[in-house]
């Protein structure tokens, strides 16, 4: 190579250095993540820690809301307070002169009101942000602030955050929240049970038996489907059906093979269940065509949520056409082949692909205009589309058949989410020396009502209890970070609406090392 | 320095409030064995001596964790060096820092942070302690990216294990992010399944056959496979390709897209020719505080006893909600480092004893390099030298075996002893020809 190109790999590394986006979430990822405004509620040490995880990726702007000054128990537990030399300092000021130390392109703010005050003068402020995040905040106020944000249909989510010691959940509180990039591990169809023109005709061209041996033994597995396919069909009038004639499929599949050590052939024997497996619209994309939201008219708003169901309507028309199927994906995985008829076969689907997505296109309603790397970015990612619907924080408490519903199904974790509610109303009440078990588990009976716990859960829930009492205002260090972890990933997939987020609570217990979730 | 002041001269009243509600009493789920109060404070706080191995992005965690969780005389290893890559999610490292060794850049930010703690660093490789120093901790972590130095701590922490002795028992806490990805287990010597258990767990890296590299490629990724395996050691001879070395991975980066463009082949970019040639999944700073964690929650729970502690699999997955997995993971009575049973292994009786070490090398379950064999069951008396790779005339006495099928060297159910610089125990395999 010569010195010039050497010199422009320089370039491209300085470049990608500078600015380390996560190659996990892509730079439309990254984007999202610097133009975000997180609000954290509380400079406590799992504030922090969430914190930490946020800054170092890279968001654009924080604020850390609290009015306290550090005391002994603070400057003892949080990796973001520099001991005595904090001591008596506002720790949101201390915490966010540390936390910005980690990455001097991420802003940090401190503001010195309680929450009282903001939602009393100036709840407005609140709505500025991309996402809220509360830490162990007193249940009244907590109920004030959720209910407030429920009320903005298109507020920012709510992260709710409660630990003690060893135990802890967390909750988001969102109306609706759609995904487009969700990084489904499905692959999408090749569509071999219905192959498009070009397919069908490229494969029916191949004459295997004019082929030389290192030929026959380099044509794709699709091809070799499809044509086999098309020549049952042609004999039966239509795909194998029951078990014994899918077998027969397979060994008209392996008796064109001409040498045992054809790897082509392999892959088509393994994968020949894609030939008859039909081609069809995924249930839960199918589900999205009966949202409420496409029964309605669609918001001229460009909200993230009105392109999805825009993008979603048209869908919805392009599958209700032949072939009736989600539009062909331009991937396609790699298999046994020379390059020659590899890179022929992947044209074949990259056009059929532009194709399909213009027919998508212009089925496109005009009330909203969408770019087209948005509409690619649809297109590319349709077979793994996710829409979550939310509930307000505390509905789950206040639903007895839902919680019996989940009791049965998750019965530690719903046990476990009962006690810190319970112990949320405790501290709500007096301080943390009214913690008793005995009192907890009242607060638990006045949540659920007359009810019989099944006798796993009752265990469950003596444990959780049991352990509330013994710590019920410890920020453990290690409780702090791995809250940290879990919820500044949770965060990130808000944020730059990319993988799925948890929908319901995720409960976690450090004594039985696991962790869960309750779709509530 | 504060890691030179007596840790009692600097904690003040109420320093460790949220711990000591822990310490104080037991909960429903804790041993009787428990010693609340000060004589669990006195030995955390004053006695416990805890080693994490590695101060990259798990480490880095680890520490500031270990440092509040009030142990006080934690040690670090690390054989690396800062790189500006790491600053996105090692946060003991800020960017004047590049170039210094990581594991006293983090040793001192540590000890400024939490005063008190003293970290002790030591700047090199695992292997250049001996049983005496590993001997002197009560917790050993491991935060590694690296197969190879686990499964050294792994089978030296097994050797030292003593069962007349409870003191050589040293419970292994080991961490590994890969993603969204990450697992915590706790390895108890002679109690628990061990690291080598797992090993064919492991992901296998993915590898393309050589034919398609070289005749038929398809993928970018076989474009950058074969600049890197194929051009570079034929163009650059002896020279070791370095894929921390923006140079080379520009060199192959600028080959790679080269031999796409011939065969029409979209896709190479800068990073993907890094991630191809690292093999690595990014890591990032969420799951690796998540798996930090979660290492130094089991080590508190051993330490203290406040708690039972894992057993001894917890793995979690963040790419779809919170999926997490705990559960046993058992023995396997054929590992070679806790098991004791040979493994046995089918061996093709057309094979020469070149082709069998070549499947020994490919198998996920042993991952070894360069092996010497050698046998206690040689179908022809005296015979026992399979092939050794040194010394050189070793190497050439036995090279003729090379060629020679192994039913030939070797009788059926007979034992083969693998040894390998790679690998830090014997491996013994006994053989059934098929
Ligand atoms: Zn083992």
């Amino acid at each position: 190579m010569s010195p010039n190109q050497s010199q422009d790999s320089q370039d491209i590394e300085t470049a990608t250095t500078a600015i380390l986006p996560s190659p996990l979430w892509a730079a439309s990822g990254q984007a999202a993540l610097e133009s975000s405004r997180i609000l954290v509620i509380s400079a406590s040490a799992t504030s922090t820690s969430i914190l930490k995880n946020l800054v170092l990726p890279g968001i654009g702007h924080f604020t850390i809301l609290d009015p306290q000054v550090a005391s002994h128990e603070d400057i003892g537990n949080n990796f973001f307070l520099e001991g005595l030399d904090s001591l008596g300092k506002p720790r949101a000021e201390e915490a966010v002169r540390l936390l910005c130390e980690l990455n001097d392109s991420v802003e940090g703010k401190a503001n010195l009101s309680s929450l009282e005050e903001v939602l009393e003068k100036d709840p407005t402020y609140l709505t500025s942000f991309t996402l809220i995040i509360a830490h162990n905040l007193k249940l009244p106020l907590l109920t004030k602030l959720s209910t407030f944000l429920w009320s903005k249909k298109h507020g920012p989510s709510l992260m709710i955050v409660r630990s003690a010691g060893f135990l802890a959940e967390f909750f988001i509180q969102f109306h609706e929240h759609t995904v487009v990039d969700s990084h489904s591990e499905t692959a999408p169809s090749l569509r071999i049970d219905k192959p498009f023109k070009a397919l069908h005709d490229h494969a029916v061209s191949i004459n295997f038996d004019s082929l030389d041996d290192m030929e026959h033994g380099h044509v794709p597995y699709v091809v070799i489907l499809v044509q086999a396919m098309e020549n049952w069909k042609a004999k039966h009038g239509g795909p194998p059906q029951a078990y014994a004639e899918k077998q027969e499929f397979k060994k008209s599949v392996e008796a064109m093979r001409r040498k045992i050590d054809e790897e082509n052939f392999d892959e088509a024997f393994a994968q020949a269940y894609r030939a008859w497996t039909p081609t069809t619209v995924p249930s839960d994309i199918a589900a999205l065509f009966n949202d409420d939201a496409l029964q309605q008219p669609l918001t001229s708003l460009p909200t993230h949520s009105a392109i999805f169901f825009h993008l979603v309507a048209a869908l919805k028309k392009f599958t209700s056409e032949s072939p009736y199927t989600l539009p062909l994906s331009s991937t396609l995985p790699d298999m046994k082949a020379d390059t020659n008829s590899y890179i022929h076969l992947q044209t074949l689907y990259k056009q059929q692909a532009e194709v399909e997505k213009a027919r998508f296109k212009s089925l496109i309603g005009p009330e909203l205009v969408i770019d087209d790397d948005t509409i690619d970015e649809f297109v590319r990612n349709v077979h793994g589309l996710r829409l979550l619907r939310g509930k307000p924080f505390g509905a789950f408490d206040r639903d007895q058949a839902a919680l019996v519903a989940a009791l049965s199904a998750t019965p530690k974790e719903v046990a476990t989410h009962l006690a810190l509610s319970a112990l949320s109303v405790v501290l709500a009440q007096g301080s943390s020396k009214d913690v008793t078990a005995v009192r907890l588990r009242s607060e638990v009976n006045a949540i659920t009502g007359p009810f019989e716990w099944p006798e796993d859960a009752e265990l469950n829930l003596g444990n959780a209890l049991g352990e509330l009492a013994r710590a019920p205002t410890a920020e453990l260090p290690n409780t702090a970070a791995l809250l940290g972890g879990l919820v500044a990933q949770e965060a990130i997939k808000i944020i730059t609406r990319q993988y799925v987020p948890v929908k319901g609570y995720c409960v976690i217990d450090l004594i039985g090392s696991w962790t869960g979730t309750i779709d509530g | 320095m504060n890691g030179q002041t007596h840790p009692e001269t600097v904690d003040w009243p109420n320093r460790y409030y949220h711990i000591d509600q822990i310490l104080d009493r037991p909960g429903p789920r804790t041993d009787s064995e428990f010693m609340a109060g000060d004589a669990v404070k006195d030995f955390l706080r004053n006695d416990c001596k805890i080693l994490c191995i590695g101060a990259g992005g798990l480490g880095c965690e680890i520490l500031a964790n270990l440092a509040l969780s009030g142990f006080k005389d934690v040690h670090v290893i690390d054989m690396d060096t800062i790189d500006i890559s790491n600053l996105n999610r090692q946060f003991l490292f800020r960017p004047a820092d590049v170039g210094r060794p990581k594991a006293i850049v983090a040793a001192e930010y540590v000890m400024k942070r939490v005063p008190g703690v003293k970290v002790t660093p030591y700047f090199g490789k695992i292997q250049d302690k001996d049983e005496s120093y590993y001997m002197q901790f009560n917790i050993i972590i491991c935060g590694l990216d690296s197969v190879e130095a686990r499964r050294w701590i792994n089978a030296t922490l097994y050797q030292m294990a003593d069962a007349e002795n409870p003191e050589s028992i040293k419970p292994l806490i080991d961490g590994g992010t890969e993603g969204f990805k990450g697992q915590a287990r706790v390895i108890i010597p002679d109690v628990t399944s061990c690291y080598e258990c797992s090993l064919d767990m492991l992901n296998k890296p993915v590898t393309f056959p050589i034919c398609t590299i070289a005749n038929t490629p398809r993928l970018p990724e076989h474009c950058i496979e074969w600049a890197s395996v194929l051009e570079w050691p034929r163009i650059h001879k002896d020279k070791k390709l370095d894929t921390d070395n923006p140079d080379h991975i520009g060199w192959l980066y600028n080959i790679a897209s080269a031999r796409a463009k011939e065969f029409s082949i979209e896709g190479v970019t800068w990073s993907l020719t890094q991630g191809v040639v690292k093999n690595i999944i990014p890591a990032i700073a969420s799951t690796n505080a998540i798996v930090a964690a979660s290492c130094c929650n089991e080590a508190f729970k051993i330490a203290t006893t406040s708690a039972p502690y894992l057993d001894n699999y917890f793995m979690v997955i963040g790419t779809d909600g919170v999926y997490s997995y705990t559960f046993e993971y058992e023995r396997r009575p054929d590992c070679p480092v806790c098991g004791g049973e040979s493994r046995n292994v089918d061996v093709n009786r057309e094979w020469t004893l070149e082709r069998f070490i070549e499947s020994l090398t490919e198998r996920q379950d042993f991952q070894i390099k360069k092996p010497s064999l050698s046998t206690s069951t040689p179908t022809v008396a005296g015979k026992t030298r399979l092939y050794f790779q040194a010394p050189p005339q070793f190497e050439l006495e036995t090279r003729p075996n090379l060629e020679k099928k192994l039913v030939d060297l070797v009788s059926e159910g007979g034992e083969i002893s693998v040894t390998s610089t790679s690998l830090p125990f014997n491996l013994t395999l006994r053989i059934h020809y098929v």
